[in-house]
């Protein structure tokens, strides 16, 4: 039936296969780009230690090949990895490079590879097995966006910092990507070397690089059938040509790149973007409604109890730090206990958001030490080992995933409370589907405790900004948090929107959710808080309750300026 | 030129300015005029829209709706650059200065359009400013909170600008700083300049302006004469919330 | 020995000249311009065109070129990396339009000359070789050493000391704050990328006149050289990728004396490694390296 065509659909295949291994990282937010070097290594040890011809009577080499070329890739981006995951951006990308680069010289220059002149195969890979693999990864990568490990990728490709706060492992997120880009590299190798049956390290080079790196980025790597998209365009294209009659030599290149930059220019999403628009709301297929009555799986997950009343949340010693000499924070004491809104005002400068980061595990103290939930601060382990003790916090600067909806940005923050389901909607275990419906009413329940239930499918970027705010602080809950810090929640907000916030703000502390709330709107801060802490110049001027502070005449001056010229301050 | 101005003294007028950043509206509604040779000062609370308005004026933002006339033309869509040739200099929030390059460099840059009158007038900021001049070939990086604002001010002033907008130039700083800084101010007023000043602190902004205009949430909630503002409780109600 | 040395040197002022555009654009925009090498190839044919078949003098051909290579360059620009700006997968974006770009101008210099290798006639260039210490230097390698070494200190001159270079340092360092000062981004940006497909071009003649032919790969065996350069030198410091070019030429030659040629690469692309792991600023970088 492919009579004529084998050649081009098999291509097709494997064209989206070498893509696939750079969806993953493109997923995860990395640059990396030396599938070919996987894809080589795999190719060649498979043939190297897979007998020529079908073992046990009927197993053909390519099958046997197939997991010896993953395991391969996966090792070798894994060793790989240990070193380079450390790099970013451009970085990491002329690292991956500079990789496949060696492994093509060694190639070339080892005896057993044959060098350039290159290993003689047998052509075991139809179009019927190319596309049962691709087949297959294309399912993977259907389960496993909206699965934990997933969400994770996204939300380490939209935001580090933000991820690393809801308790995301990032280095070892990327890692993942990193060695499951290896094993999917390894596949295609072997798959190639047995469909191409003659194979040359040179192969495996630059242009390889540039082929699955054009075809993943075309096709979209926000979707998961974006690499089979990418694929049929690259490979149709030529054809489409052809057809056409335009056969001069340089024609071909030359649509392929005009057309490339067309696609690149005004598709920011790829193409699957228009397949995205096309389908509309069944791109994202919505997870289950909450059914009304109660039923398996869907009430939240099991959560741990949150301190008692009264135990101490957080403590201070002196904790200061220094910026190259400019004290941004100096010798501030504090204590919080469960139960508490602690407010914590001061004019811009005053250091409140260093404070905050210190609190949260994204910068070391300089000075003093501290303890929150019993997590020593500046602890060696990044900030998701802080988010996993129980603190969880908002950002100044809204930090949302922009192109994540608002109930998936919800999601990545049930990542402490929820278990990992790629493996098992793999298999469609019924207990995954469970766990995924446990997140997703845990999820569920904090956008409607912000108020933002009629909202769940809109992607974040495109929310007002108070409900911005309002989400940020529904995805912070997500993690069921002892320690809630909120930077600066208000900003932007009117009255009305601002006196919501603090009712929010209320019953969460009613709930047992210990508080700190810091904030610009003074007022606000006043109506909400148990206590209130003055931070000026990175230090605390004043503490008390909310009317005693704000009859401080040194809080007044902070916020107006001083009344007197020249008068310094104490 | 000018003929077009609603008033013949007033050099910036702002109209009807909307400004949103995508979805979300940071400014709504506001209007105001500048008469040539005053300061006058915008406060309000953080996020209350001030920086917003000022960089819709420089031409860093592009307003929604409204329009921004300087000198009676019409320069909503106006690139900064452009802006910056016909006058309009803005000194950022945060003060922007180049920290890998000289202060020499820095206010070479201020004067970046005209090359030839930039040097006597670089002359000029560092008798007015000993303490850029003793600095020049040291990295701007380097300076002293205070003293990259003073360079920043400086570099505005390289460009020998008709009206100069000035973000929170008091951030960050110590009191005996920000009264260095206000006297600066009051410096290039006196030499004619007109300013546009935004602040949060706004006893001392109002002290040194004729004019106020006091913003909550992306609005204008009061205005007048700066004198009567500083008086005003409704003004530290704006800030604090409590009377 | 001494011989490997002064070829390693000619070979590595061709890399420097090319990778200093190359990080040029990287130093002060950011930007990976992966059709750098595409514009080193069209320099290199367009070089070969004149001489030969035009019947150019040599000297007229260099300024030809660079113009060639500046306009294409502002080309470049305002398609493949304006359109971009501001969205927030500008980087990939980047890439893939600069490596569409850069596949267009080759197909476009393939259909001008076709995919065989085109020479430059032997009687366009001098063939005089000096002899010096048992080194003989051909002509053409001195003119290629002198012209590349003119070109990038005069490039680092126009950078350190001209009201473009000061307004293209601001740019790098805070493109906003350049903005605010009345410095047309848009314009220094379009300047940048002129300066640096300028040198990328001549870049490419010096080639073709050092090895007496053009290919049409001959951009994408320069362009991992070019990324071992900008890595070893620095990204973004122009000094850096100077020095670095030469010494990667020396290493080379080096490695070609006393393992054999095949492995040449390997030692460009272990220092490279070795570099991006252990000092990713590169080894004269004095810009901190900034996360993209």
């Amino acid at each position: 039936m492919f009579a004529g065509y084998e050649s081009l659909i098999t291509t097709m295949a494997l064209t989206g296969i070498l893509a696939f291994s750079f969806h993953v990282v493109l997923m995860a937010g990395q640059l990396s780009l030396g599938q070919a070097g996987f894809a080589s290594l795999g190719a060649y040890i498979s043939t190297l230690v897979v007998p020529e011809t079908p073992l046990f009577g009927g197993l053909s080499p390519v099958l046997v090949g197939i997991p010896v070329g993953m395991a391969v890739g996966a090792t070798a981006a894994f060793v790989l990895g240990l070193p380079v995951m450390r790099l970013r951006g451009v970085f990491l990308a002329i690292a991956t490079i500079a990789f496949a680069e060696v492994v093509r010289i060694l190639m070339l220059n080892a005896e057993w590879t044959n060098g350039a002149r290159g290993l003689r195969l047998e052509r075991w890979v139809t179009p019927e097995l190319a596309w049962f693999v691709l087949a297959i990864l294309v399912y993977a990568f259907w389960r496993l966006g909206p699965s934990r490990i997933g969400r994770a990728f996204a939300a380490v490709r939209e935001d580090e910092v933000a991820a690393s706060s809801m308790g995301v492992d990032v280095a070892r997120t990327r890692m993942t990507s990193f060695v499951a880009s290896g094993a999917i590299a390894g596949l295609y190798g072997v798959l190639f070397a047995y469909f191409v049956r003659r194979i040359g390290p040179s192969d495996f080079g630059f242009s390889m690089m540039l082929d699955g790196l054009v075809v993943a980025v075309v096709g979209g790597f926000l979707v998961f059938f974006g690499p089979l998209l990418g694929s049929a365009f690259i490979t149709m294209v030529p054809e489409v040509q052809r057809a056409a009659g335009l056969e001069a030599g340089w024609i071909h290149p030359f649509v392929t790149g005009a057309l490339l930059l067309v696609v690149i220019l005004l598709l920011p999403g790829g193409l699957s973007s228009i397949a995205g628009y096309l389908h509309g709301r069944l791109r994202r297929s919505p997870p289950p409604a909450p059914s009304t009555g109660p039923r398996a799986g869907n009430e939240p997950p099991e959560l741990p109890e949150l301190p008692a009343a009264d135990t101490p949340v957080l403590t201070l010693n002196g904790v200061g730090k220094d910026y190259g000499g400019v004290h941004a924070v100096h010798d501030v004491d504090l204590e919080l206990r469960a139960g508490e809104i602690l407010g914590v005002i001061g004019p811009n400068g005053a250091g409140k958001t260093t404070l905050v980061n210190m609190i949260s595990g994204h910068v070391a103290p300089t000075s003093g030490d501290g303890h929150v939930l019993g997590r020593k601060l500046g602890a060696a382990g990044g900030a998701h080992r802080v988010a996993r003790a129980g603190v969880s916090r908002t950002f100044q600067h809204s930090k949302l995933f922009d192109r994540l909806s608002v109930l998936e940005n919800t999601l990545v923050g049930t990542h402490l409370v929820s278990k990992p389901t790629f493996v098992r909607r793999l298999l469609w275990l019924p207990s995954a589907r469970r766990d995924e419906n446990r997140a997703v009413s845990q999820a569920r329940r904090q956008v409607q405790r912000v108020g933002l239930a009629d909202r769940e499918h809109v992607p974040a970027a495109q929310l007002s900004y108070g409900d911005q705010r309002r989400l940020e602080i529904a995805r912070a809950l997500a993690s069921h948090p002892s320690l809630l810090i909120l930077d600066e929640p208000a900003a932007g907000m009117n009255r009305v929107e601002a006196a919501e916030l603090s009712e929010l703000i209320r019953s969460l502390a009613a709930d047992g959710v210990t508080i700190m709330l810091i904030e610009h709107n003074v007022h606000m801060v006043l109506d909400t808080c148990t206590r209130v802490v003055v931070l000026n110049f990175g230090e605390v001027i004043a503490s008390g309750p909310p009317q005693v502070v704000a009859s401080d005449p040194q809080v007044i001056e902070a916020y107006l300026g001083s009344d007197e010229t020249g008068r310094e301050h104490v | 030129m000018s003929d077009t101005a609603p008033e013949s003294d007033t050099i910036v007028s702002v109209q009807g300015l909307h400004v949103s950043y995508g979805r979300v509206q940071a400014v709504r509604d506001i209007s105001f005029d500048v008469p040539a040779g005053a300061v006058v000062t915008l406060v309000g609370a953080n996020g209350a829209g001030k920086t917003t308005v000022l960089n819709a004026v420089a031409g860093l933002v592009k307003p929604r709706a409204g329009t921004v006339l300087y000198r009676g033309r019409d320069v909503t869509r106006w690139p900064a650059h452009k802006l910056v040739a016909a006058g309009m200099v803005l000194v950022p929030e945060g003060r922007q200065i180049l920290g890998t390059l000289t202060v020499a460099e820095n206010l070479q840059l201020g004067g970046w359009r005209r090359r030839k009158a930039s040097a006597a007038a670089i002359d000029e900021m560092y008798e007015r400013f000993p303490v850029l001049a003793e600095r020049r070939n040291l990295r701007a990086g380097s300076l002293s909170g205070g003293e990259q604002q003073m360079l920043a001010i400086a570099r505005a002033m390289v460009a020998r600008p008709q009206v100069i907008l000035m973000d929170e130039p008091s951030m960050g700083l110590a009191p005996k700083m920000v009264d260095e800084i206000f006297g600066v101010i009051e410096t290039v007023r006196s030499s004619g300049v007109t300013v546009v000043l935004v602040e949060q602190n706004a006893r001392r902004a109002l002290r040194a302006a004729d004019t106020g205009y006091v913003l909550e949430t992306g609005t204008l909630a009061h205005s007048g004469p700066a004198a009567r503002l500083l008086k005003d409780p409704r003004v530290v109600q704006a800030y604090l919330g409590v009377e | 020995m001494l011989q490997q040395l002064a070829n390693g040197l000619f070979a590595g002022s061709i890399y420097a000249l090319f990778a200093i555009g190359f990080t040029l654009v990287f130093g002060i925009l950011r930007h990976l311009n992966l059709a750098h090498a595409a514009i080193f190839t069209t320099g290199g044919f367009l070089s070969v065109d004149l001489i030969s078949r035009q019947g150019l003098p040599i000297w007229l051909a260099f300024p030809l070129v660079m113009l060639a290579g500046g306009l294409i360059g502002l080309l470049l620009e305002r398609i493949a990396f304006r359109p971009l700006a501001g969205r927030p997968d500008e980087h990939f974006a980047g890439l893939i339009s600069s490596v569409a770009f850069g596949g267009m101008l080759i197909a476009l210099v393939q259909a001008r000359y076709g995919t065989e290798q085109q020479s430059i006639s032997s009687e366009a260039f001098p063939n005089e070789v000096y002899t010096v210490a048992g080194v003989s230097i051909s002509l053409a390698q001195l003119t290629t050493l002198g012209l590349a070494l003119v070109l990038m200190l005069g490039l680092a001159w126009v950078v350190a000391a001209t009201p473009l270079g000061r307004a293209m340092r601001a740019v790098a360092e805070n493109a906003r704050a350049a903005r605010v000062l009345g410095i047309n981004v848009e314009r220094v940006t379009a300047s940048t990328y002129a300066l640096s497909s300028a040198l990328g071009a001549m870049a490419g003649m010096l080639m073709v006149l050092n090895v007496g032919q053009g290919d049409l790969g001959m951009g994408l065996a320069i362009e991992l050289t070019g990324f071992a350069v900008i890595i070893l030198g620095g990204m973004g410091s122009l000094w850096g990728a100077m020095a670095a070019g030469l010494i990667l030429g020396l290493a080379e030659a080096l490695t070609i004396h006393h393992i054999g040629s095949s492995w040449k690469d390997v030692v460009a692309f272990g220092l490279l490694f070795a570099i991006l792991l252990v000092r990713p600023q590169g080894l004269f970088g004095t810009i901190k390296a900034r996360e993209v």
